[in-house]
């Protein structure tokens, strides 16, 4: 009896709240700082106020059907998806190409992969200070070489013309992404077992056709992971566009991040800043949501 | 001390080819040349940081960026420790992380104890909730987040950064530490159960002594992001005496738009403490992020 009582008292231990009890502080801080202002977001992009005054009307959807004939979302727009094919491809191919060569017969692997990585853990904006004094278009280091080697023509203002500002702050935030997949790649390659080369050489393998039928397949949940992160990733830029180029020259290369920033701080259309924010972040949900999926079956 | 590399991560590689001379050891030694060219490439804007800023101004103009310097000199360092405020931007970024980065992990930690091995209701709906704020960006948050910090009265205060700094950590760090604690086997918790301890009492004596590897790595990734927060640092903060490392620089960057030397020592000195930070621990960081991510 005295037995039976307590094995039924034994899962009741701490409680039934316990679980909360433990959960409460970190959901209480997320909900009210990240959830609550997000979903209030909401709001505020269906109204037209202007961020200062005490007052603002609903609007419905307003600002919503003005977004497509706002020239500079378009431009924010075609910014952001260039931005995500660009930081995520290039990256993730030097990452793979610096994993596969770190992973043969190297020596000093440990400081070799410690500078590849180092651009990843710099604050952003001293990376775009860095990048923005390389170039200087009269006493950066990148014009200056070019004049050194004899190409002077190619000399030119990069991140002061339109044609090539977007690029000029694309390449480094390839220098600072490409540490993260190098380390996935360089970590998964480790892990494919030794026997399946051996087999394949066995089995009169090139070294062409064992990359592709050995060490791709074993790399899919790698590629599944660096390409996920890199997306959502990518969606969040704003410090980099802000730091270095603040949108200019004119609005060339404004990102949806920094026109919502512009439009509620400098232009006090806090309405209508909101809503370009809610839809980037609707599509950053919408590709995220498969990988959050996964992460959360594994756990269960 | 750079070079303790993770065993972890190396042994297994290190292992699997027996070193062997001829045409393989020599193709390792051309590897080995082409990527040391490529570090020294990938490493040079950071080398030339550090050149530009030890050399006098009227060299580096007279001379162009890519020459060696005529002689070294440190008044770079000075104008810039002074100029560029970084003795308050410094404390600021200190204290904020001295007390976000604590708090961010023991509550994460919480709540991962709860997913990880309580019975708890509605689990996977809390973690769906969680992870999704991963793919959230900050922005989204910043117009709310301004108002109710401004109805606080917490706005133009480090104090007032450490409720979103928290809230935008706690995904990536309960999805880390959540699946560190899955691993330990229940068989022990149970034991200890069975011996009378409760949650409390299991959670601080076993579950956080058993997981020092992950909770310092997810501390030190912490650390690392809140040190290099920009977003809502920019929106919070006024005034010069509460500005935080990266908002003070980019001021800096403005007042030195005309002084090469000058800023590159001011970008130094903001970076000065995460490179010596990144590679002291580096260890944690490359075995925390492959762990973390890989298993998920």
């Amino acid at each position: 009896m005295a037995t039976t009582v307590a094995v039924a008292k034994q899962p009741k231990r701490g409680g039934r709240w316990s679980p909360w009890l433990f959960a409460l502080p970190a959901l209480l801080v997320y909900v009210g700082f990240l959830v609550y202002p997000a979903v209030s977001s909401l709001w505020f992009s269906l109204t037209n106020w202007d961020g200062l005054s005490a007052t603002y009307k609903f609007v419905g959807l307003d600002n919503y059907f003005k977004l497509p004939h706002d020239p500079v979302v378009v431009t924010a727009v075609r910014n952001n998806l260039i931005w995500t094919v660009v930081t995520i491809a290039v990256p993730t191919i030097i990452g793979l190409l610096l994993a596969i060569a770190l992973n043969g017969k190297v020596h000093g692997k440990p400081i070799l992969r410690l500078i590849f990585y180092t651009p990843a853990v710099l604050p952003l904006v001293s990376i775009a200070s860095i990048w923005g004094w390389l170039y200087n278009p009269q006493y950066g280091a990148i014009n200056s070489f070019l004049r050194l080697i004899g190409l002077d023509g190619l000399a030119q203002p990069w991140l002061g013309q339109d044609s090539t500002a977007l690029w000029a702050v694309m390449v480094p935030a390839i220098w600072l992404r490409t540490g993260f997949p190098m380390l996935l790649y360089l970590a998964a390659l480790q892990g494919i077992p030794n026997e399946l080369y051996e087999a394949a050489t066995v089995d009169g393998a090139t070294k062409w056709q064992q990359f592709w039928h050995v060490t791709m397949p074993s790399l899919r949940p790698a590629h599944y992971i660096v390409i996920a992160l890199s997306l959502i990733d990518s969606f969040k830029v704003f410090d980099m566009i802000y730091a270095m180029t603040y949108g200019g020259p004119g609005t060339s290369t404004q990102v949806m991040g920094t026109w919502m920033y512009f439009n509620v701080f400098q232009y006090y259309q806090a309405g209508y800043g909101t809503a370009i924010a809610v839809v980037i972040t609707l599509v950053a949900i919408a590709v995220g949501i498969p990988y959050v999926r996964s992460q959360t079956r594994e756990a269960s | 001390m750079t070079l303790t590399a993770p065993a972890a991560v190396d042994l297994p590689l290190d292992t699997a080819e027996p070193a062997s001379p001829g045409p393989k050891g020599r193709r390792g030694l051309v590897m080995t040349l082409v990527l040391i060219v490529v570090a020294l490439f990938w490493i040079s804007p950071l080398a030339l940081l550090v050149i530009t800023a030890v050399r006098p101004l009227a060299d580096f103009i007279g001379n162009g960026p890519l020459s060696w310097p005529d002689h070294l000199t440190w008044t770079n360092f000075k104008d810039a420790w002074d100029i560029g405020n970084f003795a308050t931007t410094y404390k600021n970024s200190a204290i904020l992380a001295a007390i976000k980065v604590p708090l961010g992990v023991l509550v994460s930690a919480m709540l991962g104890f709860a997913l990880a091995k309580l019975r708890m209701k509605f689990r996977r709906t809390v973690m769906f909730a969680v992870f999704l704020g991963l793919t959230i960006p900050i922005y989204i948050t910043i117009v709310p987040v301004f108002i109710m910090m401004r109805s606080l009265g917490a706005t133009d205060s480090i104090f007032g950064l450490i409720g979103p700094y928290l809230a935008f950590g706690i995904p990536f760090e309960v999805l880390v530490l959540q699946s560190f604690f899955r691993q330990i086997p229940d068989e022990i918790i149970e034991a200890a159960k069975v011996d009378g301890a409760g949650d409390w009492r299991v959670f601080f004596t076993m579950i956080l002594p058993l997981s020092v590897p992950a909770l310092v790595t997810v501390a030190i990734l912490d650390a690392v992001a809140t040190w290099n927060e920009f977003l809502f640092a920019l929106i919070l903060l006024n005034s010069d005496a509460h500005k935080t490392i990266p908002v003070g620089l980019l001021n800096f960057q403005g007042q030195f738009a005309n002084n090469n030397t000058g800023l590159a020592a001011g970008i130094l000195i903001a970076v000065v403490p995460i490179l010596i930070a990144y590679t002291l621990l580096q260890r944690w960081i490359v075995g925390g992020l492959t762990a973390g991510s890989l298993k998920g």
